[in-house]
């Protein structure tokens, strides 16, 4: 076990060089002019170009120009991001939270509710509890994203006035920035709560309430159709006729012996899509304004910020490699018969 | 105190059906017989004669598809074909327990051996699960698993296709039921185990005094072990015997033909001799006697009526050869 996850971090780094290359390669297709003139704020400054550019040896040979870059990566500094004003670390560090707190709350509803809809599809196959589980399912199926994100802005938002979209609050920036407010894992709906302040973690709260719901229905409608079929499958199997035979309740036999198995495909969806989230939800974040690191990417991208796309690129790898290790290792916990060598 | 001769289970003219897209295609019609306490009865039979279904109707484990569409299955004055669910509970894997034919899928791939076993014992009796755990062990032993202590804590896929048997024996034991229901149990082993689980199950059945039905293709298997033999084709019961007799002297030409039909061990032959033809298609049989177009014996009547079970020295054998002895 150990030695696999060795390996899989050795790993790692091939992933990660593999991805800034291609990126940094095709970033190379823009002209050295367009890559300095992001640097110059002023336009009376645009004299100064061929300045920057040979500051930043930007007309240097790629391989040059990419070694230079990965030697101040391992230094720990991936460069100044202009579309976010601050260097990119720090936007990493300041945007990433917020999106693991979104992707985090939208895996937990997909999970419970997928779970719950599809195992009551299963045990009432073709009663009216699946009908309605499955054409829920197919409904959020076929509904895009980006629409079904404008309607609930619209309605909930929009008529009702429930939930908030955009940033957070000018109360809860005041105070997050603030020196009294202490960050401790930098999720601010448990530091909000840490630091007993009810009013920032309820605006938090409102503001994730609607990108999480979008986000839940696409995957809840694969998770309900996944679990169903996976509870119908181990249903029919011999070990759940033992298991009735042996006296025990419906629940046992149901939850305890079928869904102990039948869990095991849920466990590999669920995790490939919190990995998903955290890289990619680029769309909803921007619907939303959420300030999270999905719409921290699309600025970059927008406005060719080089620095910044390249470091969105290289935390998204990272973050698959170590999602794909974590829910290897997981297995490993519901299923006996696996064994990472 | 139960008597020698008390009757455990009595099954009375049971019927079951599949439901189909054609329509219900009846595959058991009316079986009748009395297992009596500490007796083996073997149900004989070839594939498609209704014998597993049977064994699963007696603990109303069939599929969905299949159901029961009449007759009784009592078991000490309950009829376990329309006992409530909840009393049907009670019964099973206490008082009635059963064993599968693929030992190896018929136990959780995911949970310890102990926890399957342990479960069992939770289920019926009122213990700390610390006393459960030491009686789990102490039936791994009593089925012949070394170091079960350690084997407690393994999963399924760490044991042999004999060695799951073992564990499902030792799980049907567990709580001294009164009657086992074995459903091919020896067919997905190899020759060897096969014996070593058949004395086993003949051993332990003898220790506790309890009964067993135990479904089987194979007559061999049956030699050993039944004191009856009821013998299953297409449905019906064509022949049923204290195993002893019917060894000696088969009446109905179909156990005839079964029995000619094993490789003698003694001698040498270069052909065995077989049973010409197929059994009936479930919802097609003969208008007469169903085994009669196999039958080297038919009559025209054989043909055109079907024959009655008939009785003689407490046998029961359904051919109109038998009319009249």
């Amino acid at each position: 076990m150990l030695n696999y996850i060795v390996r899989r971090l050795l790993l790692l780094p091939l992933v990660v060089l593999g991805v800034t290359f291609l990126l940094f390669f095709l970033t190379q297709r823009l002209s050295p002019e367009m890559r300095a003139s992001l640097y110059v704020k002023d336009p009376r400054q645009m004299g100064s170009l061929e300045e920057v550019i040979r500051q930043y040896g930007l007309r240097d040979n790629v391989f040059k120009q990419y070694g230079r870059w990965l030697a101040n990566v391992a230094k720990g500094d991936l460069g100044y991001s202009p579309s976010a004003n601050m260097p990119v670390a720090q936007a990493i560090k300041e945007y990433l939270p917020a999106t693991i707190q979104l992707a985090f709350v939208t895996i937990l509803f997909v999970v419970f509710f997928g779970v719950w809809f599809g195992c009551g599809s299963a045990i009432h196959k073709d009663e009216w509890k699946d009908v309605v589980a499955r054409l829920i399912s197919v409904g959020g199926f076929s509904l895009p994203i980006f629409v079904l994100g404008l309607l609930l802005l619209m309605v909930f938002y929009g008529q009702l006035g429930w939930f908030a979209p955009g940033g957070y609050s000018v109360h809860t920036d005041m105070i997050i920035h603030s020196g009294a407010f202490k960050t401790y894992t930098g999720f601010l709906l448990i530091d909000s709560l840490l630091n007993g302040n009810l009013r920032v973690f309820w605006d938090v709260l409102s503001h994730l309430v609607l990108p999480a719901v979008t986000l839940c229905i696409g995957s809840f409608a694969l998770m309900v159709r996944v679990m169903r079929s996976s509870m119908l499958e181990e249903l029919n199997k011999d070990y759940v006729r033992t298991a009735r035979a042996k006296g025990l309740t419906k629940w046992q036999v149901v939850y305890k012996h079928a869904g102990k198995n039948a869990i095991i495909p849920v466990i590999t969806l669920a995790s490939i899509q919190f990995i998903r989230l955290l890289g990619g939800t680029v769309i909803v974040e921007t619907i939303f304004d959420y300030p999270g690191i999905g719409r921290f990417g699309v600025i970059a991208a927008q406005q060719l910020d080089i620095a910044g796309i390249l470091g969105f690129s290289l935390m998204v790898a990272v973050l698959f490699v170590l999602g794909n290790l974590l829910s290897d290792i997981l297995y490993t916990a519901v299923d006996p018969r696996i064994r990472l060598e | 105190m139960t008597q020698p001769d008390e009757p455990i289970l009595e099954v009375r003219d049971l019927k079951i059906e599949f439901s189909t897209e054609e329509g219900l295609l009846p595959v058991l019609h009316g079986l009748s017989y009395t297992l009596s306490k500490g007796r083996v009865l073997a149900v004989v039979g070839e594939s498609g004669s209704g014998k597993t279904v049977h064994a699963l109707s007696i603990l109303r484990l069939l599929p969905p598809t299949a159901h029961i569409s009449g007759g009784e299955i009592r078991y000490k004055g309950k009829n376990l074909a329309t006992l409530s669910r909840a009393e049907l509970r009670k019964i099973r894997g206490n008082k009635i327990s059963m064993i599968f034919q693929d030992p190896a899928a018929s136990l959780n791939p995911v949970l310890t051996i102990g926890e399957q076993l342990t479960e069992t014992l939770l289920a019926h009796r009122k213990m700390s699960k610390e006393a459960a755990r030491a009686r789990a062990a102490e039936l791994l032993e009593k089925v012949g698993i070394a170091d079960a202590e350690k084997r407690l804590r393994e999963y399924p896929f760490q044991f042999s296709g004999g060695m799951c048997q073992r564990v499902m024996i030792a799980m049907a034991l567990a709580l001294e039921p009164d009657v086992l229901v074995a459903d091919e149990p020896t067919t997905a082993l190899d020759v060897t185990v096969q014996a070593q689980i058949l004395k086993l199950i003949k051993q332990l059945q003898r220790q506790s005094g309890m009964s067993a039905v135990f479904i089987t293709h194979n007559l061999a298997v049956v030699a050993g072990i039944a004191d009856d033999v009821l013998v299953l084709y297409a449905g019906q019961c064509m022949e049923q015997a204290p195993a002893a007799e019917l060894f000696a002297r088969p009446l109905h030409p179909y156990t005839q033909g079964l029995l000619s039909s094993l490789a003698p061990v003694h001698e040498k032959v270069d052909i065995l001799p077989v049973i010409k033809g197929h059994p009936p298609v479930p919802g097609q049989l003969p208008k007469g006697c169903s085994f009669a177009p196999r039958c080297p014996y038919a009559t025209d009547k054989c043909r055109q009526e079907r024959p009655p079970l008939f009785e003689e020295n407490g046998r029961f054998t359904r051919c109109w050869l038998r009319e009249g002895k």
